[in-house]
């Protein structure tokens, strides 16, 4: 299918071209503006530029902040994801087992947390669960005799307590996105594998895992990525404005939010969030290498 | 084989435990804030895990004593506006990179996918001193670019991969016929990609509905909060008197949105990965 079309193709994608232009390409070029001047509350109009000044400072100083930032995005992505995979994929399977006549309401119930507005379901969490006084965590440690927790108080069950809400927020796509895979799995293969002696394990090593692979990779490349870039969990339970937990959590994405709106540093934050588009741009190259040989 | 039955059966048995307990844990925090916004007084305060009294008051005082409808309006208006714009520009641009061969196409289309990986929030302050500049803060039309802009990326992609697996023998055949590339678009395309549309717009839609920081940032005045912005305020004054009245505003924010949810959900396997697939 080759069409040579003059400028048709050009008149079709213009309005959707200029659109992303304006509002993607052209502000990450003035946050790269920004991020060589010391442009912050004081300096609002008379900025000057300070050359690699914010990089130095975010990349060498270790009580800048911005380092221990990268450790935590690396623990919360990695973690998450394994987490993620492994549970998805056992869930799924399990839904689809043979005699469940059950399963589609699982399923369809296992999708709520998905279709709930993220930040209701953080803020509902955030009182509703987390919560001291009126968390329904607390209210079973204290039913069962064990003192109070502060979950968000400090960062290390901060962090976990994030990392539970998180798991329960995007687990739901998971196991969609493997349910779907796995329903496509021939099922001779795994008739032909039983008569051949093969059990269980190996079964889903040798055949479930290589058959959902190709379907599952992008789905799990595009979580990676929203792990990655996860800012409401973190921002809404632990420092919204006014109501600080005490936990100083910061993954890079957070950190460069701080800077900019609380701390008004908005040459150090520019900094900062070019480094991390240099990052994600380095990963996805690495990723395209991936699964080269697929035509776009 | 009657031993391969009776353990077949407790394997399910012990499944059917599993999945029923999961559901229920899952749903804890959802069924919480509903029974909250059912129950009447200051029951938050108290240890009791059971409703003394159904009563809708919270829902009245949401409705009447909140702004809640004027955001629900506020709302309405950037969600459809930004379906509007993202499908606008999305739908022609996805045909074009899905039917055409032209120069740069391919570089273009990896480019989308870097930018789609860059966290809009990052380049957030950029967006606000820009905005200001050219008098777009407070305005809905500002907003809705922002987020149009954003949604076009995802739209552009994933509309491509679905298009991709239309035959293309249907439009020549049709173009032999006369038909012009955009009578091709509406008359052959949209009916044949229905679900990759469908999916695509109820997305947009879910994503400005559901997005509270943009909006937070960038409309400043109480009378154009979107619901998220009206219940960002509502938690965040002094959420133990409001507490309540917040779960029934939660309730009520998200109904629309799991009615849309659940509506959509058979075409969301095919819709989602037609394009993820290929990409």
């Amino acid at each position: 299918m080759k069409k040579k079309n003059g400028t048709l193709p050009w008149r079709f994608s213009l309005p959707s071209m200029v659109l992303i232009t304006m509002i993607i390409i052209f502000p990450i070029a003035f946050t790269l503006y920004i991020s060589f001047t010391n442009m912050n509350l004081y300096h609002w109009d008379d900025y000057r530029f300070i050359g690699m000044n914010n990089y130095i400072r975010a990349l060498t100083k270790i009580d800048s902040g911005f380092l221990s930032a990268i450790v935590t995005t690396i623990i919360w992505t990695v973690l998450n994801m394994v987490l993620q995979i492994v549970i998805s994929f056992f869930i799924a399977l399990g839904l689809n087992i043979k005699g469940l006549k059950l399963g589609r309401l699982y399923k369809t119930l296992l999708m709520f947390p998905w279709a709930m507005p993220a930040y209701i379901s953080i803020l509902l969490w955030r009182v509703g669960m987390y919560n001291t006084e009126y968390g329904l965590l607390n209210k079973f440690i204290t039913a069962i005799g064990l003192p109070k927790v502060e979950f968000l108080s400090e960062n290390i069950p901060a962090f976990f307590s994030c990392m539970v809400l998180n798991l329960w927020m995007a687990l739901p796509f998971l196991i969609m996105m493997m349910d779907g895979a796995l329903q496509s799995v021939d099922h001779s293969y795994y008739e032909s594998a039983k008569l051949d002696g093969a059990g269980w394990w190996a079964r889903n090593i040798y055949i479930t895992i290589p058959c959902i692979w190709p379907i599952i990779a992008p789905a799990i490349i595009m979580t990676t990525f929203t792990t990655f870039k996860q800012f409401d969990i973190i921002y809404l339970l632990t420092m919204q404005k006014g109501s600080l937990t005490g936990a100083t959590l910061n993954t890079v994405i957070t950190y460069a939010y701080q800077n900019a709106f609380v701390s008004n540093n908005y040459g150090l934050s520019s900094a900062v969030s070019i480094v991390i588009f240099g990052f994600i741009i380095f990963f996805s190259l690495f990723i395209n290498r991936g699964i080269k040989g697929e035509n776009i | 084989m009657k031993l391969k039955k009776v353990r077949c059966g407790i394997l399910l048995m012990v499944l059917n435990l599993f999945f029923i307990l999961l559901c229920l844990l899952v749903l804890i925090p959802i069924g919480y804030a509903f029974f909250l916004s059912i129950s009447s007084g200051n029951s938050t305060f108290q240890n009791t895990l059971w409703v003394k009294q159904v009563t809708l008051q919270n829902y009245k005082a949401i409705l009447l004593e909140e702004p809640f409808l004027i955001w629900l309006k506020n709302s309405t208006i950037l969600s459809v506006g930004t379906m509007g714009i993202a499908m606008g520009t999305s739908v022609s641009a996805a045909y074009a990179f899905s039917r055409f061969r032209f120069r740069g196409r391919e570089q273009i289309l990896k480019l989308l996918l870097v930018l789609n990986a860059f966290p809009q929030i990052l380049s957030m302050f950029a967006i606000f001193r820009l905005f200001k500049n050219i008098h777009l803060i407070n305005s809905y039309i500002g907003l809705i670019l922002i987020y149009a802009g954003s949604m076009c990326i995802f739209g552009i992609w994933n509309m491509k991969g679905y298009f991709d697996t239309i035959p293309v023998e249907i439009e020549e055949s049709a173009a032999i016929d006369g038909a012009s590339p955009s009578q091709v678009i509406r008359k052959i395309i949209l009916p044949l990609a229905r679900p990759a549309i469908i999916v695509t717009a109820v997305m947009v839609l879910i994503f400005v509905w559901n997005e509270y920081l943009f909006a937070t940032t960038f409309l400043m005045k109480a009378d154009s909060y979107s619901l998220a912005g009206g219940l960002y305020q509502l938690q965040s004054n002094d959420y133990s008197r409001n507490w309540p009245i917040f779960s029934a505003a939660s309730i009520l924010t998200s109904i629309p949105i799991l009615i849309l949810f659940f509506c959509i959900q058979k075409y969301m396997v095919s819709g989602l990965t037609a394009g993820g697939v290929k990409g």
